[in-house]
């Protein structure tokens, strides 16, 4: 049974269709990466399966429907959502966001533990988790994201585009961490514009354009198909 | 000169538990609530019919008359309110019915004549040769007590880091698993709750009547437009600036002048900083 199953999933915003059709699938453990254009209704699908917007089509997870549940309950399934844009709570500290994204657990040694992850997969965090969230650096307070989203102890992670407003040097360092996370036994399901990252570190590849599925294969299958290759690789 | 400190700290705590209230919920929930005075009046006139007409002890009377307000202004937010959340346009206007048919109940329940709240505490005190009542004392005290209580449970609790982390991105509050709504409903009961408080307080030394609401929500919106809407430190200090500012005027010039103190200190504000002491933003 697969971890996520999305099937002719539709979304629109009042009369326009963001999503068409889109169909993915995401086994346990697996790091699935989804391509496309701005526009192509990525942000969107993880907003929908995260149950931030409403959605018709099978949304499935671990064979059960996502559809009657309160977005506030998703996290308690075992999805975290990392959104687009970060979405810190700016004004807090980076200890507070990170705690706040164990908001639901009770279990404070547990907590604890997991804080203590999050320092080691991002040791500049430990340095800075007094300081207010806005003073950090896009790409610290990416990491900032991704380890809020962990607190949350996710069985699949919802990563939009991680990789944007931030220093190419920083930018390696995520894709390692995200690669780190999935070694860790985290599903990660992934959205973003740099291909070439996306491809080197996802097991499979689904690229969307306009709302639909227009692809989808292993790394090494996208990586290869011609259209891809202009289009999203400029080869 | 320290009947000036000793009155202008009553004043400001009675103002400061209005305010932050009213603060509160716009930050968190971005209802900006003209029925906020209502919650000060209906608070009042709960103390009185607990008190005066059912004969219930008044140390019951007081924590009761706030939960019954609380209660409302859940049952207020939860089905006039977040219906029209979408428009911030109509919030204000369902709010502002509220607040007038409020204040119609009151004038049909009640009549207009003023009504009397019996003292908590009967005995005057003096400090440093200023004579004052000890109900004063007792809306000072608990006003400041209210106000730290409410810093502590914020800043140190699960539920207040919640309120906190909704009040600046309720989206990403949704996706650590915080029911965004019911934190609206919980917030919605602390500022009613803290504007029944100073209502109940006062009861007993300012007058009880229908239209004993429209005052102070003229004040608390001064206050938080000077403190910076949305900030609670903010509005507690144009709390202290705006409570002090009218004991001096009513002491200097004449009590019929204070309530121009309140109007000048927004017009100043909206000139000189639209966004308030301590605002993020501007509020109009």
């Amino acid at each position: 049974m697969p971890l996520l199953e999305v099937a002719d999933l539709k979304v629109s915003y009042g009369k326009a269709l963001a999503i068409e059709s889109v169909s993915i699938r995401v086994e346990k453990g697996e790091l699935i990466g989804v391509l496309g254009p701005n526009g192509a209704g990525k942000t969107t699908l993880l907003k929908a399966i995260s149950r931030s917007i409403a959605s018709q089509g099978t949304l499935n997870f671990k064979d059960a429907s996502l559809h009657p549940i309160e977005p506030y309950n998703v996290v308690a399934k075992g999805i975290c959502h990392c959104p687009e844009g970060r979405k810190l709570f700016s004004e807090l500290s980076v200890l507070k966001n990170l705690q706040l994204g164990a908001y639901l657990r009770k279990n404070n040694a547990d907590v604890e533990k997991d804080l203590e992850r999050v320092f080691t997969l991002f040791p500049v965090l430990r340095e800075r988790q007094w300081q207010q969230s806005s003073t950090l650096s896009g790409g610290e307070q990416q990491m900032v994201a991704i380890g809020r989203a962990l607190m949350g102890r996710p069985e699949l992670l919802l990563l939009d585009e991680p990789s944007v407003g931030i220093a190419p040097r920083l930018k390696g360092l995520i894709f390692d961490s995200i690669q780190q996370i999935r070694r860790d036994g985290t599903a990660i399901l992934i959205v973003e514009q740099d291909a070439t990252s996306t491809l080197r570190i996802a097991d499979r590849v689904y690229v969307l354009e306009h709302g639909r599925t227009i692809r989808e294969g292993t790394s090494a299958e996208i990586a290869g198909d011609k259209y891809i290759q202009q289009i999203y690789l400029g080869v | 000169m320290l009947q000036i400190l000793i009155y202008g700290a009553v004043s400001s705590a009675i103002y400061a538990m209005l305010a932050v209230g009213f603060t509160l919920i716009f930050g968190v929930a971005r209802i900006l609530n003209l029925a906020h005075g209502s919650f000060y009046a209906l608070g009042a006139y709960a103390a009185y019919v607990l008190t005066s007409l059912l004969g219930v002890p008044l140390f019951i009377a007081a924590p009761l008359a706030v939960l019954i307000v609380a209660g409302f202004g859940v049952v207020m937010e939860r089905f006039l309110v977040r219906p029209l959340r979408s428009s911030q346009l109509a919030v204000l206007m369902i709010t502002l019915a509220v607040s007038l048919a409020v204040e119609q109940a009151l004038f049909i329940t009640f009549g207009s004549e003023y009504r009397n709240v019996p003292s908590f505490v009967a005995d005057k005190l003096s400090i440093g040769g200023v004579d004052i009542s000890g109900q004063r004392l007792l809306a000072l005290v608990a006003g400041v007590l209210v106000l730290l209580g409410l810093w502590l449970f914020i800043q140190r609790t699960r539920l207040g880091a919640a309120i906190l982390a909704v009040s600046q991105d309720p989206e990403a509050a949704q996706y650590m698993g915080i029911p965004t709504n019911r934190i609206f409903s919980i917030v919605m009961a602390i500022s009613a709750g803290t504007a029944a408080l100073a209502g109940v307080l006062v009861s007993p030394f300012l007058t009880v009547q229908p239209t004993m609401g429209l005052l102070p929500m003229v004040k608390a919106f001064a206050i938080v437009i000077v403190g910076g809407l949305g900030s609670i430190p903010g509005s507690i200090i144009a709390s202290l600036i705006l409570g002090y500012s009218e004991t001096i005027v009513a002491y200097l010039i004449s009590t019929s002048w204070t309530e121009l103190v309140s109007l000048v200190a927004v017009v100043v504000t909206l000139m000189i900083r639209p966004s308030g002491l301590l605002g993020r933003r501007a509020a109009f």
